[in-house]
């Protein structure tokens, strides 16, 4: 087992360099001076110059690349051109608000994808099957934006349900403030009011990436429990008069998770990637906001450690699934 | 897992039952006002753009300041002041007792550490200091005087921008842009900022004029006029200030459930010409196009006629105005075309740049309204294309783009500063036209010695009509103004500096 993590994370790591790589080349192919955008179209020659050396801009490409991966590995991200902070110190402070989200969405995405796509499997050929694969090719193909902005108008500008902006409504924040989820503070914090807001507040976005989400998750339970249901093992289950709800999520469910599992740890990339425009969308405070707002304004540092970020994020929660799994089924170890 | 999922859903819906909302702060204590712009900077010194600048004059005063409604200009944090008979010395008299929102002093030491600071930073908004100040020299705490270096008519309004602003010495770095939480001098002070959010402003305790009328302004950023739009329609903000869709307006304008405002801006948009770049060198063919382009089918097709043609670079309604630019006429566009050798089968081939989110998202549809009514003369045909802003800077700076779309927000109310940047030879690439002319540079310098308004206004009428015969612009319209808010909402002002004053609004 020991071997096998470590195998893992040593696979992980040409895996970051070489997203460090693209990022780092393809940020400074791109048109577009940092400098200027920072200091403005009338700044003086000299002060761009100055402000070159001072960002290492004037040093050749393979210094710069070398420096970057050195301060990388120092856990050193840079510091941003805009607000002159530590970029890892930002993104930090981001990092919460879209963990929640994510954490949310996911719940959501789960919640659809096992129950509709155990249904769908078990009434295999029925309408509900049939509704069930319409689904997931058409919420699949749903742009983030448009549905969210669909929910939006829906439960908030026509029902006034729920709330379409932001992470809570003004003044109405924990405090005091724990982890930076909102929700989790709120319980340690007793403020009923305050979770109740922030709920209010997480349901529209988390609605809208989980649904979008599920759209895979439905069809990979469907198959993989259709796949189970045929097995010998579910015949003999039901050979000996076990209920059709314990043999379906109990039996087949339970052994078609593994694979689902798998799915659902690489479909955290595709969630951080919908979660950024989600946040947009929701004006939500996280990490997705953050990078568009950098990009605007080619702030290098930011947009470079959020990749990063991204990128370790995911790899980190990989690997976790991939040993999780191997707990699980010894036999994908070997 | 069962249990756990039931004890889940209904502890989730719980929540959602019981309990009230219990604000802490009492709704008619706060405005929350939502806007598609953005803070790049909150320190005088670097903020240049239209919301880091609105900011800082809710939470900021300079010496002078101008009169809400009005380009009338009185004292701000100065009492009083004089200017020397040769207009090279303006001495100041500070109120006693200024303080700066942590209860540091504001003296004559600090408007000197803040003037000298600006120049020394080097930043955007810097050179409409360190072109006309030579030393500004303390007399004692209270006085100071500022030496040009020549005498300069609109001084005193830059005096009343931003840039001139103190700041506090014990906490602005002399030689570092400044990104912490501001330390504010006038009504208003920041208490949180999350950047790219949203920003809290509370009264400043120590501010010496008059009481901000709410407690508490909350500026909510939102990234585009959708979102800004349904935020609004949801009721999650009071007030929506810059910058919904034409269409998005014109419909809540028919909303009873939201009162909204038009008022005059001296914001302006134009087609800028670099009159290096081939074939836009040629005085004819910039000439043929500001023939070609008809501003009135701009206005009503992409704007829903919610901005007003403009005949030159000064807005309508300031002094010194001449709509001297010729007005659509295609028969004389496709006659100069046509004399230069371009026909149907040989026409002339330009490409017309713009930044996509800018300006707001109308920038695609203006574009292309240009290039067709370009290609209505049956001899041009016109490429476009798009780069984002930080790009599009680049660019035109690099002298890349040929014909390229810009608008311009004043940095003073005064004619000089829709001149100066635009046609002077030592400004004009920073606008990405590289236009020079000797005679335009002396009327130009001339007129910002000279004292008296009419004097300064006929120079002005002889630089715009050089300039319609150069056509280094094509100066398309100004625009308006445009505030939606709930019908509670009172003290909404839009004024012609364009200052958005948080410190009128209340709640009724």
């Amino acid at each position: 087992m020991k071997s096998y993590i470590l195998t893992r994370i040593g696979l992980s790591i040409p895996m970051i360099l070489i997203i460090l790589t693209i990022v780092f080349f393809v940020l400074r192919v791109l048109p577009g001076n940092p400098v200027l955008a920072m200091l403005g179209p009338k700044a003086p020659p000299s002060v761009v110059k100055a402000m070159e050396h001072q960002m290492g801009l004037d040093k050749p490409i393979l210094v710069q690349y070398v420096d970057y991966l050195k301060n990388i590995a120092k856990g050193d991200f840079g510091h941003s051109t805009v607000t002159g902070m530590p970029v890892l110190k930002e993104l930090m402070q981001k990092f919460p608000a879209t963990l929640e989200l994510t954490i949310f969405s996911m719940a959501v995405a789960v919640f659809i994808g096992i129950f509709y796509g155990t249904i769908a499997a078990y009434k295999l050929g029925t309408p509900i099957d049939i509704s069930a694969r319409i689904y997931s090719i058409f919420v699949y193909s749903f742009p983030v934006f448009w549905f969210g902005l669909m929910l939006q108008l829906i439960f908030g500008v026509w029902l006034h349900w729920l709330p379409v902006s932001g992470e809570s409504s003004p003044f109405m924040t924990p405090d005091p403030i724990h982890t930076g989820i909102y929700v989790l503070d709120a319980i340690i914090n007793g403020q009923w009011d305050v979770l109740k807001d922030s709920l209010e507040h997480l349901i529209l976005p988390s609605l809208t990436l989980g649904i979008v989400i599920s759209s895979i998750f439905v069809r990979m339970v469907r198959a993989n429990v259709v796949l189970t249901l045929s097995q010998q093992f579910v015949v003999a289950a039901r050979a000996r008069g076990v209920k059709e709800k314990t043999v379906l999520f109990k039996h087949a469910l339970k052994n078609a998770l593994p694979p689902i599992l798998t799915i659902m740890g690489l479909q955290f990339a595709l969630l951080l990637g919908g979660a950024v425009l989600t946040e947009v969308t929701f004006s939500w405070p996280g990490i997705g906001s953050y990078l568009v707002n950098r990009i605007h304004s080619r702030d290098f540092a930011a947009i470079q450690g959020t990749i990063v970020f991204f990128a370790i994020f995911v790899a980190i929660i990989s690997i976790l699934v991939d040993v999780i799994n191997a707990w699980i089924n010894p036999r994908v170890r070997y | 897992m069962r249990k756990f999922l039931n004890l889940a859903i209904a502890f989730f819906v719980l929540v959602l039952l019981i309990g009230g909302k219990a604000l802490a702060i009492s709704p008619k204590n706060y405005i929350i006002i939502g806007t598609t712009d953005k803070i790049s900077s909150l320190d005088p010194a670097k903020g240049y753009d239209y919301l880091s600048c609105n900011i800082l004059q809710n939470i900021m005063e300079g010496l002078v300041k101008y009169v809400p409604g009005t380009t009338k200009i009185v004292p701000g944090l100065a009492k009083s002041w004089k200017i020397s008979k040769d207009g090279l010395v303006y001495t100041f008299y500070l109120k006693k007792g200024l303080k700066f929102s942590n209860g540091d002093p504001i003296n004559a030491k600090v408007f000197k550490f803040s003037i000298d600071r600006v120049i020394k930073l080097k930043q955007d908004p810097s050179f409409l200091l360190s072109d006309v100040v030579k030393k500004v020299e303390v007399v004692n705490d209270t006085e100071f005087k500022i030496y040009l270096k020549y005498p300069f008519a609109p001084f005193i309004n830059i005096l009343a921008f931003t840039v001139s602003y103190p700041v506090d010495p014990k906490v602005y770095s002399k030689d570092k842009v400044y990104n912490g939480i501001p330390v504010a001098s006038g009504p208003y002070m920041v208490k949180k900022w999350v950047r790219g959010q949203q920003i809290e402003l509370v009264r400043n305790p120590y501010y010496s004029g008059k009481k901000a009328k709410t407690p508490i302004i909350l500026v909510k950023l939102y990234r585009n006029a959708n979102t800004l739009y349904i935020a609004l329609l949801n009721g999650e903000i009071d007030v929506a200030y810059r910058t919904l869709l034409p269409q998005q307006f014109a419909k809540i304008q028919k909303n009873k459930h939201f009162i909204s405002m038009v008022g005059p801006s001296p914001f302006i948009r134009e087609i800028v010409f670099n009159v290096k770049y081939k074939p836009f060198n040629n005085r004819k063919i910039r000439e043929a196009i500001a023939y070609a382009v008809d501003r009135k089918q701009i206005v009503k097709d992409v704007f829903n006629n919610q901005v007003t043609p403009l005949y030159t670079l000064i807005p309508k309604g300031m002094w010194g105005h001449k709509p001297v630019m010729p007005h659509h006429n295609i028969k004389k566009a496709e006659e100069i075309l046509k004399s230069l050798g371009y026909s149907k089968s040989n026409p002339l081939k330009i490409t017309l740049w713009y930044s996509p989110s800018h300006y707001g998202s109308t920038e695609a549809a203006l574009a292309l309204t240009i290039k067709n009514q370009l290609e209505k003369t049956g001899l041009v045909k016109c490429q476009l294309k798009s780069a984002e802003w930080a790009t599009y800077v680049d660019y035109w700076n690099k002298g890349i783009m040929g014909m390229f779309l810009l608008g311009w927000y004043p940095d003073y109310f005064d004619p000089d500063d829709y001149m100066w940047p635009f046609l002077a030879s030592s400004a004009s690439n920073g606008m990405g036209s590289f236009y020079s002319n000797k005679k335009v540079d002396e009327l130009l310098l001339k007129a910002r010695k000279v004292v008296d308004k009419k004097e300064r206004a006929k120079i002005y009428y002889q630089v715009q009509e050089i300039m319609a015969k150069d056509v280094p612009y094509v100066p398309l319209f100004q625009g308006k103004q445009r505030v939606v808010a709930k019908p509670n909402i009172k003290g909404l002002l839009l004024d012609p500096v364009q200052i958005f004053r948080y410190y009128l609004l209340y709640k009724k």
